[in-house]
């Protein structure tokens, strides 16, 4: 088959499969919901609720289009084009399916294949992604609106440095950015070339700085719906507020992708999908194992949700510029010596450790005398002492 | 070594520019309309609304902005390199020292960099 005509047929299936597949998600985010929270959850559109998403994408598109006349009216249009076009525009470069001799002529699990600038190509699209944001909390012109969108662009400016620098550590070991030959380089190996033994820190780093991008809980503070409404979406409805909600969900299934392929080994799982294992049908099961993966990431970040309470805007930023810049940047030092001196790869799991407890016992003893130098602090005594004098230490600890 | 292959990209994005209109036209197209005052109105939890929403902003923002622009930027060079410092094709052996050592320097301004800002208090959100 032509080059073109297979590159037609895969953005086909995948602009027609993304916007059903956010549609399962929204109905597994919200059966998971409910499970974790001892409800039933929407069981009544079909049996267990399955055609749930159908009827929620007809009453979306058939209701009523609000265009408040305060609002800047082309700027209002943009912004949800915007977040799902740098959304879906991001899934181009990722491998999701092997990309190899195994699989048929006629199907490729690439949209653009042989990017070698591939997690650059990503970071750039979606951090376009924060202009959406921006751009329809301005057009609304409401006080909701403004907050969220302000909210949302600090804090999605300040965990893209995290997100680019942990991925540093896994370029210079690899040498590429090319996600086909980052994923290959692990399958060839098997489980034990993974990267998330000699990149653990930066694997975490990653993922919760992916969350912190896609704005999804504990990062939700710009659309925190009990302070904010909505945020940046208050003044949005029907088909346009579901393209925001299709952009933050084809986010969710990069991200997962992502992690999968850069940490966990793409396709690579050891007997079942080996780079030897040479039985017909072995690309279905690539296939499958790396589905299998990132579906595992988007339940955990749905189960995220409903574990961890949403974080303070300053704990938000701490987090961000306190902790997970200077972390990454040490990881990177730390594989710079690495590789410079050709220690054994297997130190770079010790020292990720390590990294991880040294600072978390720094951040603690700087967090002490952060308080230590704000007026009226008095130092926590002991338990038995504070219960014996009982006053004067209201203020400060906690 | 050859070009990346880049007409993928572009069909993709004209067919997701498509996909975006159609989906703003639909809107547009289906689903009634009818105006009434109150529902005109900013939603600001039923209270009429005060003053326009598009006032000045906390400068701490700013800070942000601008701190996130150095380091971005500082990022950006980092990539060639990482890619290209111990790779096959990438700087020859007998400059990896050389190497080593600029980049060392450049992380050390990068933290102190960092230090400053969190001495200057950008980091403190209260």
């Amino acid at each position: 088959m032509p080059e073109i005509l297979i590159t037609l047929l895969t953005i086909g299936v995948v602009v027609a499969a993304i916007p059903g597949v956010c549609n399962y998600l929204i109905l597994l985010e919200r059966k998971l919901s409910a499970w974790m929270q001892d409800r039933i959850g929407p069981n009544r559109v079909g049996p267990m609720g399955l055609f749930q998403p159908l009827a929620d994408g007809i009453k979306l598109l058939l209701k009523e289009e609000v265009v408040p006349p305060h609002v800047d009216k082309v700027l209002y249009l943009l912004a949800p084009a915007l977040s799902v076009f740098t959304a879906m525009m991001a899934f181009a470069v990722v491998p999701f399916g092997p990309v190899d001799d195994s699989v048929p002529g006629f199907l490729r699990f690439i949209i653009a294949p042989n990017i070698n600038i591939g997690l650059i190509f990503i970071f750039a699209i979606t951090s376009l992604g924060v202009y959406g944001i921006v751009l329809g909390g301005w057009a609304s012109n409401n006080k909701y609106s403004a907050l969220g969108a302000m909210r949302a662009s600090a804090q999605v400016v300040s965990y893209e440095i995290p997100l680019g620098m942990s991925v540093l550590g896994l370029a210079l070991m690899s040498g590429t950015l090319n996600l086909e030959e980052l994923m290959h380089q692990q399958t060839q190996g098997g489980i034990m070339s993974w990267n998330i033994w000699f990149q653990p820190l930066a694997a975490i780093m990653f993922f919760t700085a992916s969350l912190a991008e896609a704005n999804r809980l504990p990062f939700d503070l710009a659309e925190c719906e009990q302070e904010l409404i909505g945020g940046w979406h208050t003044e949005y409805s029907a088909l346009k507020w579901a393209l925001f909600f299709l952009g933050e969900y084809t986010h969710m299934i990069t991200i997962s992708f992502l992690t999968s392929i850069l940490f966990l080994g793409g396709w690579n799982l050891p007997f079942i999908a080996e780079a030897t294992s040479n039985y017909p049908g072995v690309w279905l099961v690539k296939l499958l194992v790396l589905f299998g993966k990132a579906f595992s990431f988007i339940c955990l970040m749905i189960m995220l949700r409903w574990t961890i309470p949403r974080f303070r805007f300053d704990q938000l930023m701490e987090l961000a510029w306190k902790v997970m810049i200077p972390l990454s940047l040490a990881n990177l030092v730390m594989v710079m010596f690495c590789m410079q001196f050709g220690f054994n790869r297997w130190w770079l799991f010790v020292g990720s450790l390590g990294l991880f407890a040294a600072w978390g016992v720094i951040s603690a003893n700087l967090r002490e005398a952060e308080l230590a130098a704000r007026p009226g602090y008095v130092k926590p005594k002991k338990k038995a002492a504070a219960v014996a004098h009982g006053h004067g230490h209201a203020a400060g600890h906690h | 070594m050859d070009l990346p292959n880049l007409p993928p990209l572009f069909v993709y994005g004209a067919i997701l520019v498509g996909f975006v209109i159609t989906n703003l036209l639909l809107a547009h197209l289906l689903g009634p309309r009818k105006h009434t005052p109150v529902k005109d109105m900013p939603y600001e939890s039923g209270m009429d609304p005060v003053g326009d929403a598009r006032q000045p902003f906390d400068v701490r923002f700013y800070l942000v902005a601008i701190l996130f622009l150095v380091f971005d930027v500082e990022l950006l060079f980092l990539y060639p390199w990482a890619v290209s410092a111990y790779s096959e094709f990438g700087i020859p052996p007998e400059l990896r020292d050389t190497v080593f050592a600029v980049m060392l320097v450049f992380m050390t301004t990068l933290a102190l960099a960092w230090v400053y800002a969190w001495r200057k208090g950008v980091f403190r959100w209260r």
